[in-house]
This record gives structure tokens, C-alpha cells and sequence, in this order.
């Protein structure tokens, strides 16, 4: 394989890191707008819910480029397998595997959403709460192999995105209205009453 | 004998949960009872009316539940619709 | 018509305890080589017990219409209507009845296996039908294997799609149906669903034929009804032919007084109003007046006692019973039960009168099953037979009955947040 190797190929791997784990915390935050029912009054409802799916095409766009410039890049000696099966890159074992899994979990995610029509709904359920999941892969992975978060701009993008998906989690969680048993989600509407309360 | 194509727009009651996509994208079907949950318009609407079927496929694409479905009736049909909204 | 006051049918000659297979062939004849044909059944124009009154013959022939492998009878005894009792007296009377009209239409359709449902709660009747399981095995009989199945008795499990979908999956959730008429599924096999009652009818049936079935009750709805009676803290249930008039029945259930109103069709069905008691209780004669028989259950409300309390108790109870998977039904009806609750005490009542309409025609025909619009008929029904009430309570002038003791009977139901959909 030819020499590969330029520092912009390394800055591209790197730069794209970072807007793949920022796009990621967005999806993430418009995901819990979207199960909050958020808007209806300025933004549309619907409107959240493109916003969401548009920009988790874009977060997979740079995670693409992101594998692609890392792999290609001879600088670091990771192969194309390493993109998708856990533990096998030479170059920094652990947090590579970390990276891989939070991929993964997202290509999970991706897929069984441009599928959604054809699988069960329960099970595309189960596989989207997993983004969870891939976004603490992504962080951890971030801090543990990202060359750029030992720099102080590094850290305060992590931690700000970590804060972010951290906050809009417990506003899911606590914010919400009381769900009937959760078979059926409540819609906040503005004189809902939760009956079981 | 006329061959008039009508859709309505239908929702299973159990997917839906109350997200409210539906009146957004296509209000001239779709209004919302007080706690969320989608009332659709009865009557079917002409084929013709191609600004309505517009909203009625961008609502059923955009059911974050798939609940809906655009259904399309032929005139032999319409007898029999069952009474649901 | 033949007036016999109680028509011994599926109740014939009742014992302390439930027949045994001797007994039973004693009495009825042998159940062995006992058939029916569809043409049979068709010409009796047996309906379903259940409530909706579905002719039977063409349940079996849609089944029939169905290319499957495997079939299965399903007998619905899960008697989920607190007011309902006539089930569980059949199989503690008559349970090889029901099990002989389950097996002929097994043999009919092919199928391999009968399947009894019975409330997880109502173990007496499971054991007894256990032990007419057990008989029917000794006295080797050609046909269908039986086994009993037993859900959690919640009021929708023995809607039709939610008990089959709680023996494919453990959980008696109502299904969403778009199309009828809708095959039900074990698996991939096709199933026949009759409520048991229908099934004892059948039995006979198949031993006097479809004219001897036709000789009673009326001509849409032949045969007898057995029904429970409610109202004066006992449990009556008797057998009378369809459109046996109302106040024959009552006085045989010794009912003495002179109710104020009737409930038909249990908690999901319709009032009528104490002056109609001449009426005959078949369909035909009660859908004039806006009400209906249901699955054989009637309720007389007692001079003192008040309507409008009754109703809030009964919706609320239909509300704590609701599956919740769809949204009109599973707010929709809580709201209701909260503005006859208000109207009940007289208590801040202004705007419930005009919501509970309102509201009313909103939740109507939106729910996957037919749970909300029993409820609605329910209201409504009670709206107009109770009008005076309502609008007294209404005002703030509620009744001296509304804190009497309660007339209609209210299972208890665990913690709503827990309860098991299992």
C-alpha cells in the first residue's frame, strides 16, 4: 500500500471526529424533543422530527469521512476491519474497540430507521434506544483516542457535548407528564390530565 | 358508471401515540381531540384533489409511529366503509 | 313463540353439582358420533351468546373459506362482565354440553384442538371443567383434544382478538382489526371463537336438529338466552326464551320491586327505563328503544337508589379496566368517569353534564377495540333515561341516594399503575 500520508488527511480524521460526536449530540437532543412533543406552537412538531432525521444523515456523512481518512491514513495503522469489528486495530486497542462499538451501534440505529417500514415497530424501538448507548461509545472513545482532547478547545467541545446529552436526558426522564402505564405516551397538551396521578 | 377514486386517510389507534404529526402536515384531515390524538376526517376525498392527497402522504410518512395509512377506496367500495375514524 | 317462563335448555335438569360424563349421556343421550352439519347449523340460525349476536354458521364458514393446516376451537368462558354469571352456572350445570357443541364443530372444521378459556380467578369453574376434561378422556371419544387455558380475568380478556392474542403472546391486549370480517390466529392456525353458551346450544343441536332449536324465542334470535339477573344483592341467572317479556323475567329472578331503570348488556351496554317492562328481551323488540340484550345480563336498579352514581361507579370501573394502547379510550374514558364523579356529588358538576356529551361523541369509534363506544352507548343511554337526574345533580341538587349502599357490583381492581396486562 502506498505511503499514505499527510497531515491533512490527519486533521480531516480528526476535525471530522469531533463534528461526528457534535452532530451526534444534536440528533440526540432533537431525538428527546421529538419523544417530549415539543412544538406545535412556533416550530412544527414535524419539523423537529425532519431537522432529527436529516441530521443524522449528515452526523453518518462525517462519520464516514471520519473512518475513511482514519483508516487510509497510514500515520496510524488501523485496517478497514477495524471499522466494524471491535479489538482488532493495532494502534490504540481499547479506545479504537470503544469508537467501533459506538459505529456499530449507530449503523444499527441508521439502518433499522431506513428500514422502519418493513420491521417491527417494538424492535426498532429497542434498536433506536441503543443511540444511548453508541453516544457514551463515542464520547469515551473521543476522550480516550481523540489526539485533540488533551487540547483545552478538545475538552470543552466533550464536556459540552456530554453536559448537553447528560441535561436533555434527565428533562426526558423527570420533565415529562406521567405516562398511563405506558402503553400510551401522554401528550402534553395544555389541560392534560395524568388520571392515574 | 363513474370510476371515481377517493382515499381516507386511516389510524391505527394502537401505534398512535398522540404525536400530533398528523394535524401539522395535513389540518384539512386531521384535527386533535383534547388529549393529542388525531381525528381524521371521515368523507374520502377525490384523487383530483391533488393538494390534499399531498398532506395526506407527507402525514403518513411523517407518523413518527407509522400509524397511518392512506387508504384508497374505489367507487364499489364506499358502501362498505367501516365507521371509523 | 312458546312462552315457557324458564325454558330448561342448556340448563336442563340441573344438579347440586356438574354432570358427570354418566350423568350427562343419561340425560341428553350419547355423546358419541355426535355431528353437525353446516347446513345444520345454518337453518337453526343459532347466534352468538357473547353479545354481538354473530350469526354462527357463517363464523364457521368464513373458517371454512380459509385454506389453514390447523384449526382450532376456542371456547370464551372468561365471563369478564362483573354482571355476568351465566357462564360459569352453564359449565358447573352442563359442561359436557358445551364441550360436545366445542367438539362437533371441531370434527367439522378439522380441527385438532379445543381450547376452553376460563378467568385465572374463576378456579372452581376451572377445576370442574378440568375434571369434565378428564371424564370425556376415560369414555374415549372420537375428536379434538381439550385443554383449558386461563387468562387474567381483566374485562377485555374475553374480547375476541385480546383472548386469542393472549394465547399467542401472554398478553390480552385488544388488536387493531381494519378488516373484517378478520380471521383470528393461533399461531398460523385459524380459529372458531364462540362464547361457551353458544357452544352448549350447538350440543343440543347437533342431537335435535336445526327445527327443534327454532321452536323458541323469536325468529332472528331463536332459542333461549341464559341470563343474569342483578339488582337485589343476589346473582340469578335463569334460562327464558328471546323475547320473553322483561317483567316475566324479573318476577322469576324474584325481583319484587318495581326498578326504576334497567341495565341490559351488562357495563357495556344500554339503560332502559323502568316503564318498559312489557317489553320482550330479544333485540328486535328492545333495539326500538335504543337498547339491546348483550350476552344475556340484565340489572334492575332498585326504587332507591340513584342513577347517576351508579353510572360514575360503573364508568369508572370501565375506565380502570381500559388497555390504555388507545389514546381516546385510555384518557377519554377516565375524564368521563371524573365528570360523573362530580355529577354524583353535585360537587362543581356546571360543565360536566355538557362534557360528558360532548366527549362522548369524540371518543366514539376511536379505539382499536369496541371498549369505549360500550362505554359511550353506556353514557348515553344513561343520559336519557336518567335525564331528570342529571339535571338535578347537575344544579347541585343531587339526590338522597347518591351515598346508599351501591347496587351494581364492582370487582376489586388492583393498583391501576400495576396493573398486569400479563
Amino acid at each position: 500500500m502506498i505511503a499514505l500520508t499527510s497531515p491533512y488527511i490527519w486533521y480531516t480524521s480528526r476535525i471530522s471526529g469531533v463534528i461526528s460526536l457534535v452532530m451526534l449530540t444534536l440528533v440526540i437532543v432533537l431525538g428527546i424533543l421529538i419523544s417530549t412533543r415539543v412544538g406545535g406552537r412556533r416550530v412544527g412538531r414535524f419539523e423537529i422530527t425532519e431537522m432529527h432525521r436529516s441530521i443524522s444523515l449528515i452526523a453518518m456523512i462525517f462519520l464516514a469521512v471520519h473512518v475513511v481518512t482514519t483508516v487510509i491514513d497510514t500515520y496510524v495503522n488501523i485496517h478497514w476491519i477495524s471499522a466494524v469489528v471491535p479489538m482488532t486495530s493495532s494502534y490504540q486497542r481499547l479506545p479504537v474497540a470503544i469508537g467501533t462499538v459506538a459505529i456499530d451501534l449507530m449503523l444499527a440505529v441508521w439502518l433499522s430507521s431506513q428500514l422502519k417500514e418493513r420491521i417491527d415497530p417494538r424492535a426498532w424501538r429497542a434498536i433506536h434506544f441503543s443511540s444511548y448507548a453508541s453516544f457514551v461509545a463515542a464520547a469515551s472513545h473521543a476522550y480516550l483516542a481523540g489526539t485533540d482532547e488533551h487540547a483545552t478547545w478538545g475538552l470543552i467541545v466533550l464536556g459540552g457535548c456530554v453536559g448537553t446529552v447528560v441535561l436533555a436526558t434527565i428533562w426526558r426522564i423527570l420533565g415529562r407528564p406521567e405516562r398511563a402505564v405506558g402503553r400510551t405516551a401522554l401528550s402534553p397538551l395544555e389541560h392534560s390530565q395524568d388520571p392515574y396521578r | 358508471m363513474g370510476r371515481t377514486v377517493t382515499f381516507r386517510m386511516v389510524v391505527d389507534p394502537i401505534r398512535c401515540d398522540g404525536f400530533g404529526h398528523c394535524a401539522e402536515l395535513a389540518p384539512e384531515l386531521v384535527t386533535l381531540d383534547e388529549w393529542g390524538y388525531p381525528i381524521l376526517q371521515v368523507e374520502p376525498f377525490p384523487q383530483s384533489d391533488r393538494e390534499l392527497h399531498r398532506s395526506a402522504q407527507l402525514a403518513v410518512r411523517g407518523c413518527p409511529r407509522q400509524a397511518l395509512t392512506l387508504q384508497k377506496i374505489t367507487a364499489a367500495q364506499s358502501s362498505e366503509l367501516p365507521e371509523r375514524r | 313463540m312458546t312462552l315457557e317462563l324458564t325454558t330448561r335448555r342448556v340448563l336442563a335438569n340441573h344438579l347440586d353439582h356438574p354432570k358427570t360424563m354418566t350423568e350427562h349421556e343419561a340425560d341428553f343421550g350419547s355423546s358419541k358420533g355426535l355431528a353437525i352439519t353446516i347446513d345444520e347449523l345454518r337453518q337453526s340460525g343459532i347466534t352468538g351468546r357473547g353479545g354481538a349476536a354473530f350469526p354462527t354458521a357463517k363464523k364457521v364458514e368464513f373458517l371454512l373459506q380459509q385454506r389453514r393446516a390447523t384449526r382450532y376451537v376456542v371456547v370464551n368462558a372468561m365471563e369478564g362482565e362483573p354482571a355476568a354469571h351465566k357462564d360459569r352456572m352453564l359449565l358447573a350445570t352442563n359442561p359436557h354440553l358445551v364441550l360436545d357443541g366445542a367438539m362437533v364443530l371441531a370434527n367439522l372444521l378439522n380441527a385438532d384442538a379445543v381450547i376452553v378459556c376460563i378467568a385465572r380467578e374463576h378456579v372452581t369453574t376451572i377445576s370442574q371443567v378440568k375434571a369434565a376434561i378428564a371424564q370425556r378422556g376415560a369414555r374415549r371419544l372420537q375428536g379434538p383434544s381439550f385443554e383449558v387455558q386461563s387468562p387474567p380475568g381483566r374485562y377485555v380478556a374475553g374480547e375476541e382478538s385480546a383472548l386469542v392474542h393472549w394465547l399467542n403472546s401472554n398478553e390480552t391486549l385488544p388488536q387493531y382489526r381494519p378488516t373484517r370480517p378478520a380471521l383470528l390466529q393461533i399461531g398460523r392456525g385459524g380459529v372458531l371463537l364462540d362464547n361457551a353458551e353458544t357452544h352448549a346450544n350447538i350440543g343440543l343441536i347437533a342431537r335435535h336438529g336445526a327445527e327443534w332449536f327454532r321452536r323458541v324465542g323469536t325468529a332472528t334470535r331463536p332459542g333461549t338466552t341464559v341470563t343474569s339477573v342483578t339488582g337485589n344483592g343476589k346473582a340469578i341467572v335463569l334460562e327464558v326464551a328471546y323475547g320473553t317479556p322483561i317483567r316475566s323475567i324479573l318476577s322469576e329472578a324474584g325481583i319484587t320491586y318495581e326498578p326504576l331503570a334497567l341495565l341490559l348488556g351488562g357495563y357495556g351496554g344500554t339503560w332502559l327505563d323502568g316503564q318498559h317492562l312489557d317489553v320482550g328481551f330479544d333485540d328486535d323488540s328492545l333495539r326500538p328503544l335504543g337498547a339491546g340484550t348483550g350476552a344475556g345480563v340484565i340489572m334492575a336498579l332498585p326504587p332507591e337508589s340513584c342513577g347517576v352514581a351508579e353510572c360514575a361507579r360503573i364508568v369508572d370501573y370501565m375506565a380502570k379496566e381500559s388497555a390504555r394502547q388507545c389514546g381516546p379510550c385510555a384518557f377519554g374514558l377516565p375524564a368521563m368517569a371524573e365528570d360523573l364523579r362530580a355529577l354524583a356529588s353535585g360537587h362543581n358538576a356546571g360543565e360536566s353534564l355538557a362534557r360528558l356529551a360532548s366527549r362522548s361523541a369524540v371518543i366514539e369509534g376511536r379505539g382499536a377495540c369496541r371498549h369505549p363506544d360500550g362505554v359511550v352507548r353506556f353514557v348515553r343511554t344513561a343520559l336519557h333515561v336518567f335525564a331528570e337526574d342529571f339535571n338535578a345533580h347537575a344544579a347541585g341538587h343531587p339526590c338522597g341516594f347518591a351515598h346508599g349502599a351501591p347496587v351494581s357490583y364492582i370487582p376489586h381492581q388492583s393498583d391501576v399503575k400495576d396493573l398486569e396486562w400479563e
